[in-house]
């Protein structure tokens, strides 16, 4: 079994700190889900892990198997196993997806050894039929003009190809119609095994439905402040955020 | 209403009198020196003649002058002007009517003096300005002194700014102090009314922080055929987060030649507006330079053109960004009918450190006839980072098929023509979001049109 | 200058063409530029009398011509006519057969893939080697066609009555500094004339090599296509780097007689010393079609405006070109259409891209004269600006007459943003694939215009520019 562990983590961007000493486990194998209101700093988290350069680790580690992923490029730690489905993809007019995407997984392979075509060509038609994604999807311009659905979608497929040991799913419910919800649910689900571990990033309960998770915790003011099992989502969800305000196992920070 | 509590102040007689100096011409030397203007400004005066005679002519060769025709700028017979005869005085005075509301209104003619109305007693006492150049020049030297013609005429006009500084005596001086909003705009006219007399009109607007203001200025001429020059310079200054909205209404007569320089610099958050409406003149050339140098400062620039007969319109403009996050709009419009020519050169600018900057450019011209011709030169000179910008030019014609369907409802062809321009224009009037002012610039299309219709009816 | 010659030197790998062997000349018209030098290429290339006038006259029109630094890069200042040499070459004829090139000038070829090029796909190629063309050939059954397709010195001798009818009429040589002074030390270069209704399959190619330090490449190209046939021709240039400025001063001048089409493709790749200051030209007849594809990575300065004159009804012009101005590099490019005839359509689309202390112009004019009747002109420039230090500049102008014809141009800049580059770093690219990944597709529509094998070895050269561009 392999984890994905942080450990104490604080961030902040620029002066203000977002993420105040958080620590979280995930296994192989584990759904887990993070809840939180607006401004709690989950994709502060996300992204944090991710590496994005703007935000800055003032204290804490995030290790994976061991590896002190803090010390690695944004690009090391994906070819490491590490994948975000980002909240806001951006758009990179001119690149296809299949182009982008074979870049991608070319990366992952040894110096000097080239992707066959035919081979990823056939893994990606397999991925896209089980995300229910036509194929001319492949030849338009990775996340250009795409709605929200389209463009949640095409996170999901990405996954799917990359393969990662540990994937991080922020809001990717949001913007999205009950069906699409359930499309991209149904693409996370199918991806679940013992090999693949899954934080879910999210502000409403509404997602959980169909991604059942293992553990839910709750974050408020950059820490979590409660943790249980899929129960405590619905909990959540009728009784609000103000609740886990009030019923704060540590103390919340002000 | 503060139009109802202008006070009129006419000129005096003995005024009237005195100023009737012997007329010389322009090229004889620096305007004459009158006896209260202070020692720095007739200095100005000899250094703008100096810089006058040093300065080369412009030739097509110069990228400033490209496609223009130069040959008009022969200032040979030009010469100072009299206070126009009594006739052309009454006629001036009653003429010099534009909007139905105003803060204050000064009236030049042959870049004389000849009548004001004083701004009403509530903004004088917040310690609004707004006098004649001449008068401010004593009143308030030390703020004239301070902003006089201290932007570099950066658009190829060097020569010609110095020539008027050699020559200038008739203008505005508008001083807005801080936080200090106008409601209704202030209105300049000059006129030009005798054979061969060349006018140096003058602008200098101080928005000081936070104030708002709104400044029209009027370009006319007495009689339809006497030729004249015209040579003006502004000076508009938008202090931080100040508004300023400068409108200028072009109608020398048609065998006037025009140079117009205009500097605007926009501080932090400021806001600056200008729209220019050609209508008159036989060559009409207008720069306009556009300084940013604050953080959040917008410029918005705005012109229409209508040319007829042989009418030549030349407009050069630089948006210069020198301060991140910073945006300018610039959209020109030229309808072109007969033989006449529009040219417009424009630049955006963006200087090394203006990141986050947003710049837009466009020009369109509207072709109705078969030897008109327009020529655009919009640029682009980007040498900073994460910056959005763009420019479009598009030259095209009348559809066909929205002509027809006009004609087909028995307008005459020269009306639905006149109908598909002034839509064509109105967009840039509808920028200007002042409905007072919008309404006198579609008056003023529209009887440019009317005498097109007029004389299209004789011929048929 | 001085600090532009070392910013250039910065340059990234140009691995391809940056190798030089010393080679034996056998003319040498010697450094500097004179009567006497423009005499001893005369000579050596036993010049018909006609040509010897001229090259004299072009001379005289070069030397009366100010540099035009009142408009351009005063980097153009730092050439030193007096240091160059205008003219090199072995002095043995122009081959038919790779095996009877000199051996130390096909190994350059060979190393440059030419011969297998050849093989490959072309209809026919020309090597020019300094100031001659040491090979050249097409295939036999191209030739038996009718098409001729032979160096420029040839080109004048053997078809006199081709050659003489269209040279120097679609570029005068007064027409600008730089095509003056080729008009007066040419060489080189291919001359092309395809018979009426002959439709050239594949492409013929010229292969440009400058080998010697402080030396000009002044080639000539003239291509005539006659009535209803097609040729599609591909350039490509290299040399190698040297701590001195090289001139390439080309003219080139393309005759599409009646319902012709001709392409002509470039691929500039020169090292970062070469000043690069091309004329390029086409004529288009009624309802021809002349296609410039232009591609400017390397060199210290180009500047390039091809252009098309739409002589007859309905023909048409195009200029698709792509500038990658890198470090230290101004790419000083953009386009002419001139419509002289009713119902001619001209097509400018110019992408550029700037990297580092790069600077990228474009430079475009159009002109629709009065009385034409439905001329269209669409132009397109997007800029994209890499670096914080990264410049663009454009400057077009045009004009148009009249109530018939449609003129639109628009240009956009726009940059890589941290966050497109964030989004490729988590799917496991690098800084440097992520920023050539994000180039390639800003140029790809365009690029996707261009013929198969010249799109992939764009593709190549941007990717090595980019992953030298970051970190």
């Amino acid at each position: 079994m392999q984890q994905l562990e942080i450990n104490n983590l604080r961030v902040a961007i620029g002066e203000s700190e977002i993420i105040r000493d958080l620590s979280l486990t995930v296994r192989t194998g584990e759904v887990h889900a993070i809840m939180g209101p607006n401004g709690s700093g989950k994709s502060t988290l996300a992204k944090a892990i991710a590496g994005q350069p703007d935000y800055r680790v003032t204290g804490g580690g995030v290790l994976m198997d061991g590896e002190n992923l803090l010390e690695l490029g944004p690009d090391e730690r994906a070819r490491r196993g590490l994948f975000l489905a980002f909240q806001y993809p951006s758009e990179i007019p001119g690149v296809t997806i299949a182009d982008f995407l074979r870049a991608a997984a070319q990366s992952r392979s040894p110096e000097g050894e080239e992707l066959e075509a035919t081979d990823y060509y056939a893994k990606l038609y397999e991925k896209m039929d089980l995300l229910d994604i036509d194929r001319s999807f492949t030849s338009r311009s990775v996340n250009e003009g795409f709605s929200g659905g389209e463009k949640k979608r095409s996170e999901i497929l990405q996954m799917a190809m990359l393969e990662p040991r540990f994937a991080i799913l922020d809001e990717t419910d949001s913007g999205l119609d009950i069906d699409a919800l359930k499309i991209v649910a149904h693409g996370v689900n199918s991806l679940r095994s013992p090999n693949l571990g899954v934080l879910v990033i999210t502000h409403y309960q509404r997602l959980l439905n169909y991604i059942i998770p293992d553990f839910v915790h709750v974050m408020v003011q950059g820490r979590i402040v409660r943790s249980g099992d899929k129960e405590l989502a619905l909990e959540l969800e009728e009784k609000g955020y103000d609740w886990i305000r009030d019923h704060a196992e540590e103390p919340v920070l002000v | 209403m503060s139009d109802n509590t202008a006070v009129l102040e006419h000129v005096k007689e003995s005024e009237a009198s005195e100023a009737q100096p012997t007329t010389r011409t322009i090229l004889s030397g620096p305007a004459e020196d009158t006896p209260d203007q202070p020692t720095w400004f007739r200095q100005q005066r000899e250094q703008g003649w100096q810089d006058f005679s040093l300065l080369p002519n412009p030739t097509r060769k110069d990228q400033p002058w490209r496609f223009s025709n130069v040959d008009v700028l022969n200032l040979a017979s030009y010469q100072s002007g009299n206070l126009p005869s009594d006739h052309d005085r009454a006629q001036i005075l009653e003429q010099s009517v534009a909007l139905d509301g105003k803060s204050g209104r000064l009236i030049f003619a042959n870049d004389h003096f000849l009548e004001r109305d004083v701004l009403p007693e509530s903004l004088r006492k917040s310690g609004v300005i707004f006098q004649p150049l001449e008068r401010a020049l004593t009143e308030h030297e030390g703020l004239v002194r301070r902003y006089f013609m201290t932007q570099p005429a950066a658009l190829g006009s060097a020569k010609f700014a110095a020539l008027h500084r050699a020559h200038v005596r008739a203008g505005a001086f508008v001083y807005v102090p801080r936080g200090v909003e106008l409601d209704l705009p202030i209105e300049i006219f000059h006129w030009l009314a005798d054979e061969n007399v060349a006018v140096f009109p003058h602008l200098l607007l101080v928005a000081d922080e936070t104030s708002k203001v709104t400044v029209i200025e009027h370009f006319r001429s007495v009689e339809k055929t006497r030729h004249g020059f015209a040579c003006g310079v502004n000076d508009l200054i938008a202090g931080h987060g100040a508004t300023v909205k400068y409108v200028c209404t072009q109608r020398w007569n048609e065998n006037v030649v025009a140079l117009q320089i205009n500097a605007t610099t926009v501080e932090r958050d400021a806001s600056a507006m200008s729209l220019n409406l050609h209508l008159g003149g036989a060559y009409s050339r207008f720069e306009s330079l556009s300084r940013l140098v604050g953080e959040g400062a917008r410029s918005d620039l705005l012109a229409l053109s209508v040319a007829h007969h042989k009418q030549e319109f030349d407009a050069r403009t630089l948006q210069d960004h020198r301060s991140p996050h910073t945006t300018s709009d610039l959209l020109y419009k030229n309808a072109l009918s007969d033989r006449s020519r529009t040219i417009f050169g424009g630049l955006i600018r963006v200087e090394r450190h203006a990141h986050f900057t947003d710049a837009y450019q466009k020009v369109r011209n509207l072709l109705l006839s078969d030897d008109a011709e327009a020529n655009s030169m919009p640029g682009l000179e980007i040498l900073a980072d994460n910056v959005k910008c763009s420019h479009g030019a598009t030259s095209g014609q009348v559809d066909e098929e929205e002509m027809f369907y006009l004609l087909s409802r028995g307008i005459p062809e020269i009306i639905a023509k006149q109908l598909i321009v002034a839509g064509f224009l109105d967009e840039v009037i509808g920028r200007l979001s002042n409905s007072l002012i919008g309404q006198h610039l579609r008056d003023l299309i529209a009887d440019k049109f009317r005498l097109d219709a007029t004389r299209a009816a004789i011929a048929a | 200058m001085a600090t532009q010659t070392e910013t250039s030197a910065v340059d990234i790998d140009r691995s391809i063409g940056d190798f030089h062997y010393d080679v034996h000349y056998g003319h040498d018209a010697g450094v500097g530029l004179s009567d006497r030098v423009v005499n001893y290429i005369s000579d050596v290339k036993q010049d018909p009398d006609w040509v010897r006038q001229f090259r004299l006259n072009a001379l005289k029109t070069f030397l009366s011509k100010p540099m035009p630094t009142h408009w351009a890069s005063k980097d153009l200042d730092a050439i030193v006519f007096d240091n160059i040499r205008y003219y090199l070459a072995q002095g043995t004829p122009t081959k038919r057969n790779w095996e009877d090139v000199p051996e130390d000038i096909k190994r350059t070829f060979e190393r440059l893939g030419i011969p297998e090029q050849e093989r490959k796909f072309l209809a026919g190629v020309e090597a020019q080697f300094d100031s001659e063309a040491v090979y050249s050939n097409i295939k036999k059954a191209v030739g038996e066609q009718g098409v001729i397709f032979v160096g420029s010195t040839e080109g004048l001798k053997n078809h006199p009555e081709i050659f003489r009818k269209w040279f120097g009429k679609v570029i005068p040589t007064g027409d600008n500094k730089f095509s003056a002074l080729n008009s007066a030390v040419f060489s080189g270069g291919s001359f092309i004339y395809v018979p009426p209704g002959v439709k050239v399959k594949h492409p013929l190619q010229a292969y440009f090599r400058i080998n010697a330090e402080n030396f000009g490449q002044f080639e000539r190209t003239l291509i005539i296509v006659d009535e209803g046939a097609e040729v599609t021709y591909m350039e490509g240039c290299t040399a190698p780097k040297f701590n001195t400025a090289t001139l390439h001063s080309a003219v080139v001048e393309l005759v599409a007689l009646r319902g012709a089409k001709i392409q002509y493709i470039t691929v500039q790749n020169w090292s970062a010393n070469v000043f690069n200051l091309v004329t390029k030209r086409g004529l288009a007849h009624e309802e021809a079609e002349i296609k410039w594809i232009d591609c400017n990575i390397g060199s210290r300065l180009t500047m390039k405006y091809p252009g098309v004159v739409l002589k007859g009804r309905k023909s048409r012009g195009e200029v698709l070109s792509i500038a990658l101005a890198g470090n230290g590099q101004h790419q000083d490019t953009g386009a002419k259409m001139i419509h002289g005839a009713d119902e001619t359509t001209s097509n400018i689309i110019s992408k550029s891209i700037s990297i580092g202390t790069g600077r990228a112009t474009y430079r475009g004019l159009v002109h629709v004269p009065k009385h034409l009747k439905h001329c269209k002109n669409n132009t397109e420039c997007d800029a994209l600006l890499i670096n914080a230090t990264s410049r663009t500049d454009t400057y077009p102008a045009i004009t148009v007459r009249g109530t018939g014809n449609s003129v639109q141009h628009e240009a956009s800049v726009s940059q890589v943003s941290a966050e497109q580059i964030f989004y490729m770093q988590q799917r496991g690219l690098s800084e440097g694939q992520a920023m050539s990944l994000s180039v390639n597709g800003f140029v790809n529509d365009l690029v996707r215009q261009f013929p198969m094998e010249y799109s992939v070895e764009l593709k190549r050269l941007i990717e090595l520019e980019m992953e030298g561009s970051v970190g």
